[in-house]
Order: structure tokens, then C-alpha cells, then sequence
């Protein structure tokens, strides 16, 4: 079948009215089909979302509220030097956007949001909330023991909000389809990095921010059309500089402004947007132990951000050297959330090692309402300019 | 030979240059300029690349690379875009070698672009303000005085008492110029009052970007107004600035040049890229 730029025009719409909707209409839809469905929320950057859907329940990433929520009640909750999406988070809370989530996971990416776990408690006693640690060791008898015993209470919390026991088999056939979800986001990413102007930035974001909402079974055939209708699609060719941009794993940019950063001649080839899509490199065995299997995922075959432990520093940063090789980058962009500790306070350490490797990179931050673009263009563009101009290759 | 074109999409007009480019020399062979007055840019922007190449017999297949800078990025048919700083340092190293910093001052802003001789930008500093260094606000001045936008340069140099004018914000300007009509002060002395206000924030501006081991161009649309450049010269005087500011006929086209003459570096480049990938 022959695809037309109205196949991929018609994903990213459908993308695009999901992102839009601050009311969550698919997941309440999704919950009222069947009786005793349950959802459960989760803020970035990982959860083990296998374990969700093997409770028969839907997986919803939380993402703050955009730049098209205002805040109102959500600011008299944090200081003025705290990021911006746990006052939208509140804000999503208190206004009754999220009153049909039954359970909600504060992953540990920093202490404001470990803090959001406590106050949601207080806030939504009907709800059940967990702050939902990882280990910060990777020996399998530590960090494995520590991070085994964790799933096992997640496991636990989840059969009682469903009401039903999350069994192995049940999670082996979730961690299948999560493989199957995984390997394509994987393909699609290769698939820009190999041709980016085929798959504009914009769009792969509202492609993979579906995968925050939508059930994975419908995810993974929405991924397979778009590779599909992008392949298929006859879009020009610029000459654009192409890069990596890091540090926006949590708090999300506006969408205007990663089309500013394309429109101002930058290909983005990887990102760091939501790690949780594509977290584990390669498939999770599917036989044996599943919470085994995804405890020794997580310590030996997942992804690296800030938000991570390191315990190597002579491992920090190469990550995002390999991120830059593996796409064909030509430099960096750090786009970090104002007040993000985890992103803020690595990027010294990132930048150092990307200029040993001699691997240009700019800087800058953004809120999820940030509406100002000009500056953003005026950096993004001459950090193209330096890259097609000046750079060695 | 390559040719390639240069398309800069400012806020008072579109320009449009086309070159030949062989075995290092480059030959400008077609240039368009068209005047936005609200009209649609990006069709414009269209018409005055249309206008180039039949102008040089040329067809769109023939152009190797199609350069864009200004707001041209969205222009549907470019192959590369570049940003202002970058393609009015390349266009005023081409319209003066011994140029070793530009001042661009279009409809909208001002910017003093330190450069050293290969056109690299080594330094830049821009105005922030909505109307300061605008050729905007001075058009709109011009045209409630009622007088047309080519005579502004001729009538500001008559000027025997020049006004002082608000170098801050356009609104408080427009009110000093209501002010003085009505204190019947002569149309020159209120021009060279702006361009004196004008001047004084651009040579303010230029001494930011740090020591210049030669000239200033102007280039943009204000570099044709003999009124403002006059006004440069006294205020570069009064800053107890020493680097001779220059313009040139063609420094309205800086911008376009500049894209153009990077289009054809850049397409060499990606023809030794694609070359080195099929030997590798």
C-alpha cells in the first residue's frame, strides 16, 4: 500500500489532539469501556510500565500541563525557585483533570518530585501513591536485591488497586509487548537519525508523547504507520546541522520550541525527551523470572541521563558521546527546565567531557510555558551556522 | 560554474541576489530588491527570486544551492538558512575586504557584528529594545511628516539646529516628534534629530563588541540613508571612537550576499562529504 502525506498528516494529528487534551479524554474513555479498569499515572523519567499493564491497568505518563494550562492553584504549593511541572502537576491535580487515576508513581529523579509523592498522599487520600525508587547500585546482589524487592512492592500495590494478582505470566506477555513498543520507537529513532527530514522533530515528539497515553498495543501499531507513512512521505532535504539535544527528560519543552530549534536549521537526530519509551537498549528476556528480568534490565541494559547514578566517573558523560556517534550528530544542545537539579547541575560535568572529545555544544534553559522563542532561534541558528561553517569535518 | 542564490527575508524588504561561482571566483550576476509596504513576504520573497533568475536566463533547476537568511527559513524552496550575524559579516568582507566589523541596521534592529577577514563572526552585540536603531520607526516618522522614504538622508544633512529626540523607546519618540511639529521646527532638524538618536545608540553599540582591526560597514536598508551615516560619523566622534565607518551601494544587499556566498561554500563542502562517503 502506497502512503500519502495524509497518512502521516492524520498520525500526527490524532498525536497532536492527544497532547492537546488536558482532560485526558482517551484514558477515561479507555477506563469506562470495561468495568474494574484502573489507570495509573506516572511522572518521568522511568517507571516499569510491564508491571502497570500486567494489572490489567493503563499506564499514563504525567507531564506537567504545557504551555496551555495556566497555574493557578498549583503555585502557592512551591517556591519561586522551583521548576514548573509539579506546580502544573498540582494544578492537573486540584482541578480535577486526574480524578480518575486510581494510582499515581513518583519516580527518583529529584527531591521536588519525591516531595510531590508526600503531598499527593496528603492531597488525594483516596488515591494510592508511591514514591518508586531505583537502585543506585548495580551490583546484582545490592542494587539487584534492593531494586527486586522494590518491583515486588510495586507489584504488590498494583494487584491491590486492580484487585487481582499481577502474575509472572501476565508480565512476561507485557514485557513482550513492551519489547515489541521499544524496537519500534527504536526504529523510528534510527529512521530520523538516518533521514531526518523525512521525520520531522515535531512530529516523532507527538508520536512518542502518544506512547505516554495511549495503551501500548495501540502505540506500537500507531509507531509501525508512521514509519510506514514517513517512509513514504517526498519531503525536501536541507542543509541542516544535525544534533543531540539532552537535559529535557523531565519537565517537557513546549512543541514551539522544538520547531524552533529545526526551523532555525538544526536536525534533531536524538533526545532525551522521554526516556521511559525507550529505556531498556534491547529486548528484556521474556522467559525465566520476569521481575528478575527486569531488575537486571534496569542495572545492566538501560539508559543513562543525568537522573541516574554514575558511579564510575570515568563512564560520566560518554553516553551522550555515543548518542552523537550513534546518530551522526555534529554537536549538542543542553536544553535544561530552569531550576532542574538533575540536568543543571551534570551539565558542567557533560560539557567537560564532550569537550575533550571535541564535540561542539550551546546551552540554555526553558519552562514548559516558555513562550519567547527569539532567543532560542537566534542560538539554535548560529549554533548551525558554526557547526556548517567552521567545524573541522 | 555553480550558481547560487541569496534570499534575505528582512521586515522592510525582501532582497535577492544571484552568483556564479567557479574555481574560487565568484561573479554577482542578478539582484532584485522588493519593498514588503504589508504586502505578504514569503510570496515576495518568491517573486524576487523569480524576478533574479529571469533576470539572469536562468531556471529554478539551475540553482545549486538556494540560501536563505532574515525570517527566510520558512520559505519552502530553500536548501539552507543562516542566521543574519553570519551572512551580513560574509556580505560586507565581500563588498569591503579591509571591513573588519559590520553594523547592520535594518527595519527592526541593530547590530554591530565584529568579524576577522574570512567573515567569521568573532563577536556580536544587538539592540534589544522593539524600536531602537529602527529604519521602521523612521519610516513610519517620515511618512507622518509627509515625506517620502529616499528624501530623509538630503533633508536630515540641511539640518542647522538639530533637535534632541528620546534614544529609548519609539513611543516616547513619536511623542517628541508630535511635540516639535508643533513648536515648528523644521522637517530636517527633527530627521537629524532622529538620526543623531539613532547614532548614538549604534556607535554605543559597536564599541561593545570589542577592539576592530579595521573598518565598519554598514550594511541593511538604514546603510543607504545618507542622513544616518552622516549622523554615525559625528557620533562615533563624540564616543571617541576611532574606526572609519563606511557604507557601500550595495550594502542592502549584505545579508543576501553573504547567504548566497555561504550556499556556495556549503554546496562544495557537501559534494567533498558526499565524495568522501562513496570512497570510504
Amino acid at each position: 500500500m502506497t502512503m500519502t502525506s495524509t497518512a502521516t498528516a492524520d498520525i500526527v494529528a490524532r498525536c497532536q489532539s492527544l497532547f492537546d487534551d488536558l482532560n485526558f479524554a482517551y484514558a477515561r474513555e479507555w477506563k469506562a469501556a470495561t468495568p474494574g479498569r484502573k489507570v495509573i499515572g506516572y511522572l518521568p523519567f522511568y517507571v516499569p510500565r510491564e508491571l502497570i499493564h500486567a494489572a490489567g491497568a493503563l499506564p499514563l505518563g504525567v507531564l506537567g500541563g504545557g504551555d496551555q494550562l495556566e497555574v493557578i492553584h498549583g503555585d502557592a504549593y512551591y517556591q519561586s525557585y522551583i521548576c514548573r511541572i509539579p506546580r502544573s502537576t498540582v494544578e492537573l491535580g486540584v482541578t480535577g483533570r486526574l480524578d480518575f487515576v486510581d494510582g499515581m508513581l513518583f519516580p527518583s529523579i529529584c527531591d521536588v518530585i519525591r516531595n510531590l509523592s508526600g503531598m499527593w498522599k496528603i492531597m488525594f487520600p483516596k488515591v494510592k501513591s508511591r514514591y518508586f525508587d531505583v537502585p543506585q547500585n548495580y551490583r546484582d546482589e545490592v542494587g539487584g536485591t534492593f531494586y527486586i524487592n522494590e518491583l515486588g512492592e510495586l507489584r504488590q500495590m498494583l494487584a491491590e488497586i486492580s484487585g487481582r494478582e499481577v502474575g509472572d505470566d501476565a508480565i512476561r506477555a507485557s514485557i513482550a509487548l513492551y519489547n515489541e513498543n521499544r524496537r519500534l520507537v527504536r526504529e523510528v529513532y534510527a529512521f530520523r537519525a538516518k533521514q531526518p527530514w523525512k521525520a520531522p522533530s515535531a512530529e516523532v515528539y507527538l508520536v512518542m508523547r502518544a506512547g505516554m497515553i495511549l495503551a501500548v498495543e495501540e502505540h506500537n501499531r500507531l509507531l509501525r504507520d508512521y514509519l510506514a507513512a514517513a517512509a513514504a512521505e517526498d519531503r525536501p532535504r536541507r542543509d541542516n546541522s544535525r544534533v543531540v539535544i539532552t537535559g529535557a527528560f523531565c519537565e517537557q519543552p513546549p512543541l514551539s520550541l522544538i520547531k524552533s530549534i529545526e526551523l532555525a536549521g538544526c536536525y534533531i537526530v536524538d533526545d532525551d525527551f522521554m526516556l521511559v519509551n525507550r529505556w531498556e537498549h534491547s529486548d528484556v528476556p521474556v522467559e525465566g523470572d520476569p521481575i528478575q528480568n527486569l531488575a537486571l534490565a534496569y542495572l545492566h541494559n538501560s539508559g543513562d541521563t543525568s537522573a541516574k547514578y554514575e558511579p564510575d566517573q570515568k563512564k560520566k558523560g560518554l553516553y551522550l558521546v555515543e548518542a552523537v556517534k550513534r546518530s551522526g550528530a555534529e554537536g549538542v544542545i543542553f536544553a535544561a527546565p530552569s531550576f532542574c537539579d538533575p540536568a543543571l547541575l551534570e551539565r558542567p560535568m557533560l560539557q567537560e567531557v564532550l569537550a575533550a572529545h571535541g564535540i561542539p555544544y550551546i546551552a540554555f534553559k526553558y519552562a514548559e510555558n516558555s513562550g519567547q522563542m527569539q532567543p532560542i532561534r537566534e542560538q539554535a541558528g548560529t549554533f548551525a551556522d558554526s557547526i556548517k561553517l567552521w567545524s573541522e569535518q | 560554474m555553480t550558481v547560487t542564490a541569496g534570499i534575505d527575508v528582512g521586515t522592510g524588504a525582501i532582497k535577492a541576489v544571484l552568483f556564479e561561482v567557479e574555481s574560487g571566483e565568484t561573479r554577482w550576476i542578478a539582484r532584485r530588491t522588493e519593498r514588503v509596504r504589508q504586502r505578504d513576504p514569503f510570496k515576495l520573497a518568491e517573486q524576487a527570486y523569480d524576478g533574479v533568475l529571469e533576470e539572469a536566463g536562468l531556471k529554478r533547476g539551475d540553482v545549486a544551492y538556494v540560501a536563505t537568511t532574515g525570517d527566510g527559513e520558512a520559505l519552502s524552496f530553500h536548501t539552507g538558512h543562516f542566521y543574519s550575524m553570519t551572512t551580513h559579516g560574509r556580505g560586507a568582507i565581500y563588498l569591503d575586504p579591509e571591513a573588519r566589523a559590520a553594523l547592520d541596521v535594518g527595519a527592526l534592529h541593530g547590530r554591530a557584528i565584529r568579524l576577522d577577514a574570512r567573515g567569521k563572526v568573532l563577536a556580536y552585540k544587538m539592540t534589544s529594545q522593539c524600536a531602537s536603531g529602527s529604519g521602521q520607526f523612521l519610516e513610519n516618522i517620515a511618512r507622518y511628516l509627509g515625506i517620502a522614504h529616499d528624501e530623509i538622508g538630503a533633508l536630515s544633512k540641511q539640518a542647522d539646529n538639530p533637535e534632541k529626540v528620546s534614544g529609548i523607546c519609539a513611543v516616547l519618540a513619536e511623542t517628541d516628534v508630535i511635540n516639535m511639529v508643533s513648536r515648528g521646527i523644521s522637517t530636517p532638524n527633527i530627521l537629524k534629530g532622529i538620526h543623531s538618536s539613532m547614532a548614538d545608540r549604534l556607535a554605543k553599540l559597536i564599541k561593545t563588541i570589542g577592539s576592530i582591526d579595521g573598518r565598519v560597514l554598514m550594511t541593511g536598508g538604514l546603510a543607504l540613508d545618507e542622513g544616518l551615516v552622516a549622523a554615525m560619523q559625528e557620533a562615533m566622534a563624540k564616543e571617541k571612537v576611532t574606526y572609519a565607518v563606511r557604507c557601500h551601494p550595495d550594502s542592502i544587499y549584505a545579508g543576501a550576499i553573504g547567504a548566497a556566498l555561504w550556499g556556495a561554500f556549503r554546496h562544495e563542502k557537501l559534494a567533498q562529504l558526499d565524495e568522501l562517503a562513496k570512497a570510504s
